[in-house]
C-alpha cells in the first residue's frame, strides 16, 4: 500500500463518452405529434402524452376544472367503470395516470413492453371516451374540499401559497390552489367542454420511450385514436408579472410550531430566456445542493438546519427564484440574515474558477445518471419538447454549461437575484419570530393558517 | 401473459478481502455510470439504551472528514465529480451510497475507504452535526402532522428495547452522545468485516478489483461487535393507544401486526397479502372505503421488512364525521374474507405482474441495484438472492396469502393507535 496514493484524490479512468441519441419524430394526421425513442434495453415502455394546455388556462369562473378533468379521466369511460379501469390497468401490473400542471396537461402510463397493445387500448379510452360520472364527479368534490383542509396543515404549502401571491399577484401562477366556492361549480358539463378544450391533438405532443418499434406504435396510435378530431390551442394573455419595488415580510402564525420555513422569493425568468444556463450554473454555486453555498453555510457551519437550498423554476411564462430552509425557531432571525449575506455575496464578487467549474462538473457529470432510468429519460426528451428547447438541446447542453464563465455568473445573479425587492415568507410561531425578523422589512403582515390577514404593520 | 418470459439473472461476482470486507461486483455497461454502496451491520437495533438515535447521529459524522478528506469535503468531492450520493440508518443497517460517471470509480472507492479507514471526530463537528440531527427531528417527526405515529406503533407492536425504540431517538440521548461515545461505535462498528461493498454500473472488474484492493485492503479488521438478540414473545407489547397530536388536522388511526422476519414464506405471504389489501386503486380496501363507503380522504398500507420480528401497517385518515371503528370493522372484514377465501384468481394475476413489472424497473437504475444487492449480501450473505428472490415471490400461492393472513393479521396480534387532533385548530 502506497501511503502517498492515500493523500490526494485520485485521477480519473479514461472518459467514457455518453450521447443520447435524437428520437423518431413524426405527426399524426390528425396534427399529433408523435416522439419516439427505441430502446431494448429492458422489457419497459414509458408514455407520455402532453397537452399544451394547462392549469393557466383556466377562466376566473373555471378555477380546477383542468385538473378535476385530468383526474376524473381515469374514472369512468364509455366502456368500463372507474373499477374496471383501475382492474384492468393494474392487472397487467402498469400504471396509468393524468394530472395537470400551471402549462400542462400530462396523461402518463408505463408498463411491461408484452402489453403495449392493452396499453394503447387503455389510453384510447380514457382520451376519447371519458364520460365523467356524476357520482365520482361528486366524490372528487367532497375528497377535494377535505384535502383543501388538510393542506392547512401543512407548512410548505402554506408558503407556497403566500410566497406564489407575492410573485406573481394577478398573473395565473399566483394560483397555487382553490376555494371551496372553486370545488362547488365544478360539474359534469363544464368538465366535459374542458376535455373537449384540453384534450386536442394538434396542440399536444405524445412521447413514447422503451422496448417498441416505431411503426408499430404509429400503427396502433392511427388504430387507436382514429376519429380524434384537431381543434384549436388556447391563447395565453396574462397580467404581467408585478415589479416589486421593495422587500415585506408574511408570516403564517402557526401557534407552538417547533420550526420556521422560510421560503425567501423574487421573480425570475421563462423557461426559453437565454439567461438559462447563466443561472442554472449561478444557482448550484448558490444554493442547488449539498455542497453549495447556503448547505454549507445555514447546515455545515452554523447547525441552524437540516438543509438549506435555493431552487429556480422556470416555467412556460415566466418563472421565480427561492431560497429555503426548515429552522428551529430561535435562529429564524439569524438564519434570514445568512441567506441575505449569501445573496449579496454571490452578487457582488465574482465567482472563483475552481468553484465554478466544481459546479459545471456537477451538472454535466449528473446528466448520464438523469439519463439512466427510463422515467428520467422521458423527462429529459420531455421538456424539450414542452418548452420548445432547440432540436440539438440534449446534444449540446453539456458544452452549454461549461461555455456559463464567472462573469455570466454574476450578471444572472445581479439580475436575478435581489434582495432589495424580495418577499420573506415565514411560517412558523408568529409571537416568536415576529420580533427576530421584523428588522428585514418595512413591513410585517400576519397570516393565520385559514390564509386570513390578522395583522398589519 | 408472459408465462414463457424469464428475467435474465445478473452475473454477479463475489469475493472478500483478507480483512473480511464482502465485496459483490454486478458489471452493466448499459450507461457510462457506476453505483457503490457500502452497508455496515449496524442499525438502531445496535444501539444502547441511553444512546437511541445515536447510530443516525453517527450516519452524519461520516460525512464530517477523515484523514484524507476535509469536513464536508465528501459533498464536494462527489458533487464537482458530477455524482450524487447519500446516507440513510435503518433499524437494520447503515448504509452511504455514490452514483458517479463511469470514469470516476477511483475517487468514489478513495472516498468510501478514507471514512472506513480513518473517520476524524472533533467535537464541534459532532455539536454541529447534533443540531443539524435535531432539526431532522422536527422537521420528519415533531413539527409534522401525524409524524410520530410509525415510531408510536413500533413501541407498541415490540416488546423487545432492540426493536421498539426509533431511529431517530430522543433529544436527551442526542444531546448525552460524546466524542468518546462515536469513536468507540466507529472502531466496533464501521470495520470492514462487519461491512459489505458492491458495485453496479460500467466498470471493468480487473480494474475494479485492483482499485478495491489498493483503497480498502489495509484497513485493519476488529473483533466480531457484540451480538444482539432482536427476539420477541408472539404477542404485541400493547393493543391500543392514543395519540393526541397538536399539529393533526383530522382523526386518523394506524393498525399494525406483528409478523415474521423478511425472507421466510410467510413474510412473503403477508406481503402479498398487502398488496391485494391496500396497493393501488384496484386493491380491495381503496375499493371498499375510499370508493364504496366514501369514508376514508386517505387509505396506506406498508410492510416494515427486519431480520428479526417484522410489522405490517394499515392506516386510513377517515372523513370528518365518520366512525372511526365501523371503518376498522371494515378493514377486518375484508381481512378475515382474504384469510377464509384467499386472494382470487384475478388478484394472483395482479400479483405476478406487478412483482415482473417492480423487478424489471429495479434493474434499470444502477442505484437500485446496487442498493437491493447488498442488503440480500448483508442480510443473507448471498447476493444471489437478487436473481431468485423474484421467484421466491412467484412460488406463494393463494393458499400460502390466506393461511398467513389467517394467521397473523386478527385482532390479538394487532396494535391500534387512536390519533386525536389535539390542535388549537391548526
Amino acid at each position: 500500500m502506497n501511503p502517498e496514493f492515500r493523500k490526494h484524490p485520485p485521477e480519473s479512468l479514461a472518459s467514457v463518452p455518453f450521447d443520447i441519441p435524437r428520437p423518431f419524430e413524426t405527426t399524426l394526421s390528425n396534427g399529433l405529434r408523435v416522439v419516439i425513442f427505441e430502446n431494448e434495453r429492458l422489457p419497459l415502455v414509458s408514455y407520455r402524452l402532453a397537452f399544451f394546455a394547462g392549469d393557466i388556462d383556466e377562466t376566473e369562473n373555471g378555477r380546477g376544472l383542468v385538473s378535476a378533468m385530468a383526474l376524473l379521466l381515469t374514472e369512468g369511460t364509455e366502456n368500463y367503470s372507474s373499477q374496471q379501469l383501475a382492474e384492468k390497468i393494474e392487472r397487467l401490473g402498469a400504471g396509468i395516470s393524468a394530472h395537470s400542471s400551471f402549462d400542462f396537461t400530462t396523461i402518463s402510463a408505463s408498463s411491461l413492453s408484452f402489453y403495449t397493445s392493452a396499453i394503447f387500448e387503455m389510453l384510447s379510452e380514457i382520451i376519447l371516451k371519458p364520460t365523467f360520472p356524476e357520482s365520482e364527479i361528486d366524490l372528487y368534490r367532497r375528497n377535494l374540499l377535505e384535502n383543501l383542509k388538510f393542506q392547512r396543515s401543512q407548512p410548505p404549502f402554506l408558503a407556497s401559497e403566500q410566497a406564489a401571491r407575492l410573485i406573481y399577484g394577478k398573473h395565473p401562477y399566483s394560483h397555487v390552489s382553490l376555494k371551496p366556492a372553486d370545488v362547488e361549480r365544478i360539474d359534469r358539463e363544464s368538465l366535459q367542454r374542458t376535455h373537449r378544450k384540453v384534450l386536442v391533438p394538434n396542440n399536444a405532443v405524445m412521447l413514447i420511450v422503451g422496448d417498441v418499434r416505431r411503426d408499430e406504435v404509429i400503427k396502433e396510435l392511427e388504430q387507436h385514436l382514429d376519429g380524434w378530431q384537431p381543434g384549436s390551442a388556447p391563447v395565453r394573455n396574462f397580467p404581467e408579472v408585478p415589479k416589486r419595488e421593495k422587500r415585506s415580510i408574511t408570516v403564517v402564525d402557526r401557534p407552538g410550531s417547533s420550526q420556521s420555513n422560510i421560503v425567501i422569493a423574487n421573480s425570475g425568468f421563462d423557461r426559453s430566456s437565454p439567461d438559462y444556463f447563466a443561472s442554472l450554473v449561478m444557482n448550484q454555486v448558490l444554493g442547488a445542493g449539498a455542497s453549495s453555498r447556503v448547505f454549507m453555510n445555514l447546515r455545515e457551519e452554523k447547525g441552524y438546519t437540516y438543509g438549506a437550498y435555493t431552487r429556480m423554476d422556470a416555467r412556460s411564462l415566466a418563472g421565480d427564484i427561492e431560497a429555503t430552509a426548515e429552522v428551529r425557531n430561535d435562529v429564524t432571525g439569524e438564519s434570514i440574515s445568512e441567506f441575505f449575506k449569501e445573496f449579496e455575496r454571490i452578487r457582488d464578487e465574482k465567482v472563483e474558477a475552481e468553484e465554478l467549474s466544481d459546479a459545471q462538473s456537477f451538472l454535466t457529470g449528473v446528466f448520464p445518471i438523469r439519463a439512466e432510468t427510463q422515467e428520467g429519460l422521458t423527462s429529459l426528451l420531455i421538456n424539450r419538447e414542452l418548452y420548445g428547447l432547440p432540436e440539438d438541446y440534449l446534444e449540446t447542453y453539456r458544452e452549454r454549461v461549461k461555455s456559463v464563465t464567472a462573469d455570466e455568473v454574476m450578471d444572472a445573479a445581479q439580475k436575478y437575484i435581489r434582495p432589495a425587492e424580495m418577499a420573506i415568507v415565514v411560517v412558523g410561531d408568529a409571537a416568536s419570530v415576529v420580533p427576530q425578523i421584523k428588522e428585514f422589512a418595512p413591513t410585517v403582515e400576519v397570516f393565520d393558517t385559514d390564509g386570513s390577514l390578522i395583522e398589519s404593520q | 401473459m408472459p408465462h414463457s418470459f424469464k428475467l435474465p439473472p445478473l452475473n454477479l461476482e463475489q469475493f472478500s478481502l483478507d480483512n473480511g470486507l464482502r465485496v459483490v461486483l454486478d458489471r452493466d455497461d448499459s450507461i457510462p455510470v457506476v453505483s457503490m454502496a457500502v452497508y455496515y451491520d449496524v442499525g438502531s437495533r445496535n444501539e444502547r439504551g441511553d444512546r437511541t438515535g445515536f447510530a443516525h447521529l453517527f450516519e452524519h459524522m461520516m460525512f464530517q472528514g477523515s484523514e484524507n478528506v476535509p469536513k464536508a469535503g465528501h459533498f464536494q468531492y462527489i458533487m464537482k465529480a458530477g455524482g450524487t450520493m447519500n446516507g440513510t440508518t435503518s433499524s437494520e443497517r447503515t448504509n452511504y451510497y455514490e452514483t458517479l460517471p463511469a470514469d470516476q470509480l477511483p475517487l468514489g472507492l478513495w472516498l468510501e475507504s478514507d471514512r472506513m479507514r480513518s473517520l476524524a471526530v472533533t467535537q464541534e463537528n459532532l455539536d454541529n452535526q447534533r443540531e443539524a440531527v435535531k432539526e431532522e427531528k422536527r422537521l420528519r417527526y415533531d413539527n409534522q402532522p401525524y409524524g410520530q405515529i410509525f415510531d408510536l406503533i413500533s413501541s407498541m407492536i415490540y416488546k423487545n428495547f432492540a426493536n421498539s425504540h426509533s431511529t431517530i431517538g430522543s433529544m436527551e440521548h442526542l444531546d448525552a452522545a460524546s466524542v468518546e461515545d462515536v469513536q468507540e461505535f466507529f472502531r466496533i462498528y464501521y470495520a470492514p468485516n462487519n461491512a459489505v461493498l458492491v458495485l453496479s454500473g460500467a466498470f471493468d472488474p480487473n480494474t475494479a478489483k485492483e482499485l478495491i484492493e489498493k483503497c480498502f485492503g489495509d484497513i485493519p479488521s476488529q473483533p466480531a461487535p457484540p451480538a444482539i438478540n432482536v427476539e420477541e414473545p408472539g404477542e404485541v407489547a400493547s393493543n391500543y393507544s392514543e395519540w393526541h397530536d397538536p399539529l393533526a388536522p383530522f382523526p386518523a388511526f394506524l393498525i399494525g401486526w406483528k409478523i415474521p422476519q423478511r425472507g421466510t414464506e410467510e413474510f412473503r405471504a403477508l406481503y402479498l397479502a398487502g398488496k391485494v389489501l391496500y396497493d393501488g386503486d384496484s386493491s380491495r380496501l381503496y375499493q371498499k372505503l375510499v370508493k364504496g363507503d366514501e369514508s376514508v380522504i386517505q387509505l396506506f398500507g406498508f410492510t416494515d421488512e427486519r431480520r428479526g420480528p417484522s410489522s405490517i401497517f394499515v392506516g386510513a385518515i377517515p372523513k370528518p364525521d365518520e366512525d372511526l371503528s365501523a371503518i376498522r370493522e371494515t378493514i377486518m372484514n375484508e381481512i378475515r374474507d382474504l384469510s377464509v377465501h384467499g386472494p382470487t384468481p384475478s388478484e394472483m394475476e395482479k400479483i405476478e405482474n406487478q412483482l415482473l413489472n417492480d423487478a424489471v424497473r429495479t434493474r434499470q437504475s444502477s442505484l437500485a441495484r446496487t442498493q437491493q444487492i447488498a442488503e440480500f449480501a448483508l442480510y443473507d450473505n448471498d447476493p444471489n438472492f437478487f436473481n431468485s428472490e423474484l421467484d421466491s415471490l412467484l412460488k406463494i400461492s393463494a393458499e400460502q396469502i390466506k393461511l398467513a393472513a389467517a394467521k397473523f393479521l386478527n385482532t390479538d396480534n394487532r396494535a391500534l393507535l387512536d390519533v386525536v387532533p389535539a390542535g388549537s385548530g391548526a
